[in-house]
């Protein structure tokens, strides 16, 4: 009986309070919104930005990626102002990812996994004042028609392999290296290469057996691999995806570990060996440097140990003194600059593939393009270069 | 049930206002605790939210940014909506999205650069609604015949798609996969002849794709077939009242398998969509991280199921979505916006319930008894 008219007048009273609420809302954002679109030159700075595919604390690529940006902070100090967006997919997102970066009036954009390629190269024709840095990139070297305010970089992680496989090589009891490779690509294809050249170098004997994850992070996945290699009879192992879960294999087993992209070893320091790694910062650094001296070209960048882009984590306590010794020596010599860019051991003999097919001979050097598209294995692999 | 001493008890009859105050409550409610959060972790709430509004709603390229993020999520809504409308749990659009994908993709690199692109575009539709509904179609099959978990198995042939689309870009010298070029390179799909690229209706401002406008017609005739047809009212009858149905001699299970492979269908225009009005290649990694299937699972239930609110939720998601990546930085982690977008979703979720039940102490009031007494 009385609920009738109280139901009315709460009713009303909820309607009111709703339109209070809402116009509250709306007036509130509204402000905001004319106050946040009012960014946009910026004095004397550079605003660069960086366009990740994973987490910033992925613990491998991202992490590494995000290391560079930091360390160009650092460098800089308040001549740049950096930010990065996480997690982007590689799809159509991506072009609106950049059109928000470039909105906020950043004028150097870079991006970091191959998959951003096509939205940076379409960008970089529609905004013909914005610097594109595309990491990993390879439409310059295979000759694609590209804008000139885009570029590409990358660096010879190959040969920080070649030096991480004499370790190897040394290491391994009865002669089986194992590898946990991610993709059959010419980018790992080359840097496993290198990295058997580098074993066979100290140990002929070596043999290298590759499984392939078909993953760059997951960390059951490389897990698995690992034990198999294990199973198979490798008494070293180097996973060359993102988690270190194969150290986990490696240290029950007690066995040396390779890792990659970073300094892994962290729990596994009992079994710990090294990695290949890359140094972004100090690239970045200087293409920065010539934006603002306004002196910025396209370079299509390929970087080596000799000016630090490509590096070695760390060796472990297991590591020889001898086979650190010899190591050494090899970094000295990709450092001294004569090393060739294009690595200084692939012609150091005549090299046959998996069929016993001479695809390198003696003296011989690559050219970029060559490493670009290797697609064989070298003789002491096994495993299909195919995936 | 009232071990909490609260109980659910279903409104007897709703106040017209109700439907409609509940969401925009809800959504207000969600900005609120959004507030707290962002308080809690250093941000400016208000800045926040305006730059939200801003990069998905208002400044310049920003609506078609939204609507890009948005297609998708229209074709996963309405596939989700459509099943869930009879009670089948049609996980499986994330699934269906990629096999609408894989047959999109593959018509339209068949007919090549040479055919008319009205041609490549319709095959597009026709051929991304087929691979989608073949893949619908099993867990409907399934139900019907073996009374299987629809759930369980559209869930799991997910996964199946996925490894499908990876081994022919992957693991294989497919038709799809690019052999020339960067594809030697880097594993990736063929580029669909330009020809066959799904045009956008350019409104000067605002650009609208064209798999947008696709997905609207069908939802407004999803609508009339739900409500003008007697299809769409044996469907109503079957998931409203399976035994009902059975008794008025409907049959049930054709109506299932029906309504799995309609439902597949659309995702799978959703995938075709994808393909031919943004993504122009088959690529299995993208297709996998942006998990279109799931989110429009998320896009039905906001909806209520309605295939016309799909086309609303899905723009007002596609818009988060679109302004999510703005607000991403070095001070706002991804994870930040993920928490946001997922509260705005438990409020409206939750506010749902409240428009349909209301809470009481119980022990006040028996079970059944008028609820006007109660209050």
């Amino acid at each position: 009986m009385v609920s009738q008219p109280s139901n009315t007048r709460r009713r009303l009273r909820f309607a009111g309070v709703a339109a209070v609420a809402v116009l509250a809302v709306v007036s509130l954002v509204a402000t905001a919104c004319s106050k946040s679109s009012s960014s946009g030159s910026s004095g004397g700075t550079v605003k660069a930005a960086w366009i990740y595919v994973g987490p910033v604390n992925d613990g491998g690529w991202t992490q590494a990626h995000d290391a560079g940006r930091k360390y160009v902070e650092t460098k800089l100090g308040s001549k740049v102002k950096t930010t990065y967006k996480e997690n982007v997919p590689e799809g159509p997102e991506v072009a609106q990812v950049i059109n928000d970066l470039i909105k906020d009036g950043n004028t150097v954009i870079f991006a970091t996994s191959y998959g951003f390629k096509d939205a940076m190269q379409a960008a970089a024709t529609a905004n013909p004042k914005v610097k594109f840095e595309m990491a990993t990139g390879d439409s310059i070297t295979l000759g694609q028609k590209v804008a000139s305010n885009y570029n590409e970089f990358y660096g010879a992680g190959e040969d920080s392999l070649y030096i991480t496989g004499i370790a190897a090589g040394k290491a391994t009891k009865n002669n089986s290296i194992g590898v946990s490779a991610p993709f059959a690509i010419p980018e790992v294809i080359r840097g496993i290469n290198a990295f058997t050249l580098g074993a066979q170098s100290v140990n002929p004997a070596a043999k290298v057996n590759v499984v392939w994850t078909k993953t760059w992070f997951d960390p059951a996945v490389e897990r698995k691999s690992a034990e198999s290699l294990v199973a198979a009879g490798a008494d070293v192992i180097f996973s060359h995806q993102d988690s270190p879960s194969a150290g986990e294999v490696a240290k029950a087993k007690n066995l040396p570990w390779f890792g990659y992209d970073s300094d892994q070893s962290g729990p596994y320091s009992s079994v710990w060996q090294t990695a290949g790694t890359y140094n972004w910062g100090p690239f970045e650094l200087s293409e920065l440097n010539k934006v603002i001296d306004g002196t910025w070209k396209q370079n299509n960048y390929y970087g080596t140990i000799a000016d630090n882009f490509a590096g070695l984590a760390p060796y472990g306590s297991t590591v020889a003194a001898a086979t650190k010794t010899l190591m050494d020596a090899e970094i000295t010599k990709a450092k001294a600059g004569k090393a060739d860019a294009f690595g200084w051991y692939w012609g150091l003999a005549d090299r046959q593939d998996q069929d016993g097919k001479t695809v390198i001979t003696k003296g011989q050097t690559l050219t970029m393009k060559d490493l670009y598209t290797m697609s064989y294995f070298v003789k002491g692999t096994t495993g299909s270069p195919k995936g | 049930m009232s071990r909490f001493g609260f109980r659910l008890e279903p409104r007897s009859n709703l106040p017209k206002w109700l439907p409609w105050a509940v969401p925009v409550g809800s959504f207000l409610a969600a900005l609120l605790v959004g507030a707290i959060v962002l308080f809690a972790t250093g941000q400016n709430a208000l800045s926040v939210y305006g730059r939200i509004l801003d990069r998905a709603f208002l400044s310049e390229g920003a609506f078609t940014g939204t609507l890009i993020s948005a297609t998708p999520l229209l074709f996963t809504g309405l596939c989700a909506a459509v099943a869930f409308r009879i009670g089948f749990f049609n996980i499986g659009g994330e699934g269906q999205f990629v096999m609408g994908a894989i047959f999109g993709s593959g018509i339209a690199l068949k007919l090549g650069a040479d055919a008319p692109g009205i041609l490549s575009v319709s095959a597009m539709v026709i051929f991304g609604a087929i691979g989608g509904g073949l893949w619908g179609l099993i867990p409907g099959i399934l139900k019907a015949k073996f009374r299987t978990n629809e759930i369980i198995t559209s869930l799991m042939l997910n996964y199946v798609a996925i490894v499908i689309a990876t081994y022919l870009i992957f693991d294989s010298n497919s038709f799809w996969r690019e052999l020339t070029g960067s594809g030697v390179v880097f594993p990736k799909g063929k580029i669909l002849p330009t020809g066959s690229w799904w045009p956008n209706l350019d409104f000067g401002s605002i650009i609208v794709p064209f798999g947008f406008v696709l997905g609207m017609v069908i939802a407004g005739w999803l609508y009339v077939l739900q409500r003008k047809t007697r299809f769409g009212f044996e469907m109503r009858v079957v998931g409203g009242a399976p035994t009902t149905a059975r008794y008025a001699g409907m049959k049930p299970a054709r109506i299932v398998v029906a309504v799995a492979a309609l439902s597949g269908a659309l995702a799978g225009l959703g995938g075709a969509a994808d393909i031919g009005n943004f993504r122009h290649v088959l690529d299995p990694k993208g297709l996998q991280q942006s998990g279109f299937g799931y989110a429009g699972i998320v896009v039905a239930a906001l909806a209520r199921l309605n295939p016309v609110a799909v086309v609303f939720v899905a723009v007002l998601l596609g818009g988060i979505t679109n302004a999510g990546y703005a607000l991403r930085g070095p001070d706002f982690p991804s994870g930040l916006v993920g928490v946001l977008q997922g509260l705005i979703l438990f409020c409206t979720l939750g506010g749902e319930v409240l428009a349909r039940y209301r809470i009481t102490r119980s022990g006040r009031t028996p079970v059944g008894a008028s609820v006007l007494e109660a209050s």
